[in-house]
């Protein structure tokens, strides 16, 4: 605040004076030119009058000559003030106008209002810096699930759509850069209700500098962030951020989990995927020769994706000065049919078109598709408003990163259990990891998945906590009864149980709960409610745990109490 | 040299001195306070506060404060003055001259702190 005035004030340095020296000329003026009275006798004005006059005057309000009419040198005086006076006023009022649209001014203007405001939040909010495609899918989606974000981004562009949204909650932003410390704090990076970072900038030195200053500024604060390459991942780790997303390695992995173990790409799709979808069935593309095309960031990790599952691979690659491809590559055109020929399009089982230009991944795809039906074609999508034609094309895989990112991020602020339960996942055999995909098949009925989690504690499940309080002990299965009938089971899995630093993954249903223990689920929307019930409603948790029914009316609990149970 | 503290010093000085010039005499007796000069030191004193407009330093502000105290005071002076003379209409006396001189007293001794300041600052500067 005293910025703005401050600046303020040093730009109306000038006409101030201006106006303050021409009033007192004025006045003086007035005081010393003799006028006179009704009876045509000698009067001076005092200086109250001639103060009186020169401000009605020049303010061009205007009463007339007072106290007496004026005198011919008088009007002389009046005529030179009148101009002076309106004149400096004129200047004075526009120099005020111009300063309210100096974009220096404005800057400082929405810089306090956005700090004013971030202090005033009383919810939890996300801070996310950077505003593209995967920003704005992200903010969408938390605003849908009730979130506030506080958004920040240097660029001009998208970010000013957010100046008129129509989400549910509309996010807090500003245009600002969001690696510089001062901007993070104003943003609030140590208000107590930010309950996370995510640091979304299509440059990895960005995200990185982000994570540093973040960690600097708040230790305990979440940070997810986005990283393109390898090293800036492991880089970015190691300044505390608790996940890291690389788009074209979690693609890629995906892409290689599909063809070795389905069942694990399954829990992968369902736990990270998009919310409103559900896939069923994994393609399974054979064993055999894939075509890589273009190894440019995305060629290169499915490259070593595949290349870790012991495909056949074979690289096409454009750039003739690239030094890093691997043996064997073939250097040419991709859209080219001989190109693709001489890859030996005919008896490939995949091909990825991952070039960095959405019309040549698509040309691409197409000459294959027509020299090969059977092949199975993977696309990387770099523009979002390139996806109507890449879902018109109707490949196998598309790639979008923005989608990617924002489901994952979105999913892990959710349930932030589930990075930790995928990484143990990750290393199941594919047996283990088809029955896991099963179970969680067989809760979910028709319905998409829905990911919860709970910790036991005296806010969120207030009845299990004060019957384990009471010392009283409660089983994992005795939650998952239904509400209303205690011999059925609620539609939902324990898939993960973080207690203290212990991990259990799919606890087994007569473990012992204690407090503090934090659980991730999966089942149905129905599930989650009879959950909700039954850890927060004394009577309902009571049924399960015993099959008692307690009575709810403060009447018939007297007459129970007096004349006992039957 | 520098015209922009050339102006600066000037004015600060110029409205102590004519406030001294002001408060300088007899408290009582009307013909050692002239009203003119009251209405130089008000008009050189607001130049004086508009020039320390926009100084973030400490000083800078400290400065902008002895000036808002200078103003307030032969403001209330002058008011006294045209209440007195104007509204009531009858001639100066020696009670409400006392109070206006005392008044414009006050403003002399922000007007002097202001001067510390300054020679303060000037002596701090190696050059």
């Amino acid at each position: 605040m005293s910025n703005l005035i401050y600046l303020l004030l040093r730009r109306l340095r000038a006409p101030l004076i201006t106006l303050i020296l021409v009033y007192a000329i004025s006045i003086l003026g007035y005081v010393l030119i003799p006028g006179e009275d009704g009876n045509r006798d000698l009067h001076h004005m005092s200086f109250f009058e001639a103060f009186y006059f020169v401000s009605f005057m020049g303010t061009t309000i205007g009463f007339g000559e007072i106290p007496y009419p004026f005198t011919q040198p008088q009007r002389y005086w009046t005529l030179v003030c009148l101009y002076a006076t309106v004149i400096s006023w004129l200047y004075g009022i526009g120099s005020l106008l111009s300063v309210f649209q100096d974009p220096a001014f404005r800057q400082q203007t929405k810089l306090n209002r956005f700090k004013r405001s971030v202090s005033r939040i009383r919810q939890p909010f996300y801070l996310i810096c950077g505003y593209g495609e995967t920003g704005r899918k992200l903010v969408q989606e938390l605003a849908l699930d009730g979130i506030l974000s506080v958004v920040l981004d240097p660029d001009e562009g998208p970010i000013n759509e957010l100046e008129v949204n129509d989400l549910p909650i509309s996010p807090l932003w500003l245009r600002a850069d969001a690696s510089d410390a001062q901007i993070l704090e104003y943003a609030g990076i140590n208000h107590s209700r930010c309950s996370g970072i995510i640091s979304l900038a299509n440059d990895d030195r960005v995200n990185l500098t982000i994570a540093i200053v973040a960690q600097l500024l708040n230790k305990n604060v979440r940070l997810i962030a986005r990283a393109d390459t390898k090293q800036a991942e492991s880089n970015i780790l190691s300044f505390g951020a608790n996940e890291v997303i690389n788009p074209f390695e979690t693609f890629a992995s995906r892409l290689a989990l599909a063809i070795h173990s389905p069942g694990l790409h399954l829990i992968y799709e369902w736990t990270t995927g998009p919310r409103d979808q559900r896939l069923d069935e994994v393609y399974i593309p054979h064993q055999g020769r894939w075509i890589i095309c273009g190894f440019g960031n995305f060629g290169r990790t499915a490259y070593q994706a595949l290349d870790s599952i012991d495909q056949e691979l074979c690289v096409i690659e454009p750039d003739r000065n690239r030094r890093d491809v691997p043996a064997g590559a073939i250097i040419g055109r991709p859209t080219e049919a001989a190109t693709l020929r001489k890859a030996g399009v005919d008896e490939a089982v995949g091909i990825v078109a991952g070039t960095g230009n959405d019309p040549d991944n698509l040309s691409v795809l197409m000459t294959a598709g027509e020299l090969n039906p059977n092949i199975f074609r993977v696309a990387h999508q770099n523009e979002e408003k390139n996806q109507p034609i890449f879902k018109a094309a109707k490949l196998d895989v598309v790639m979008q990163r923005g989608d990617l990112i924002s489901n994952k991020i979105f999913a892990l602020i959710r349930t932030p259990l589930l990075g930790d339960f995928l990484r143990i996942v990750a290393r199941f055999k594919n047996d283990r990891a088809n029955l896991l995909a099963s179970r969680m098949i067989a809760v979910m009925g028709g319905e998409y998945p829905e990911l919860w989690e709970f910790e036991v504690n005296q806010k969120e499940t207030p009845a299990l906590f004060e019957r384990l309080e009471n010392g009283q002990q409660v089983q994992v299965e005795d939650l998952l009864r239904h509400p209303e009938d205690r011999e059925k089971r609620s539609e939902a899995i324990m898939l993960f149980l973080k207690r203290g630093e212990g991990n259990v993954i799919l606890p087994e249903n007569n473990r012992l709960i204690h407090t503090g223990d934090r659980f991730l689920m999966c089942g149905t929307q129905k599930a989650h409610y009879h959950l909700q019930i039954i850890t927060r409603n004394v009577k309902y948790l009571e049924y399960a745990l015993t099959g008692e029914l307690l009575p709810d009316s403060w009447v018939w609990q007297k007459i129970v109490e007096k004349y006992g149970k039957h | 040299m520098r015209t922009e503290k050339v102006v600066f010093a000037f004015f600060i000085v110029f409205a102590l001195t004519l406030n001294f010039g002001f408060f300088l005499g007899d408290f009582s007796n009307v013909h050692h306070h002239n009203v003119y000069e009251l209405f130089a030191a008000i008009v050189v004193n607001l130049i004086a506060t508009v020039l320390k407009f926009g100084d973030r330093t400490h000083l800078g502000s400290v400065f902008l404060a002895t000036s808002l105290v200078a103003d307030l005071q032969l403001i209330c002076a002058a008011i006294i003055w045209g209440i007195h003379s104007q509204v009531l209409g009858v001639e100066m006396d020696e009670n409400t001259l006392s109070t206006i001189v005392s008044l414009s007293g006050g403003a002399l001794l922000a007007n002097i702190i202001s001067i510390v300041l300054l020679v303060a600052e000037t002596v701090n500067l190696r050059r």
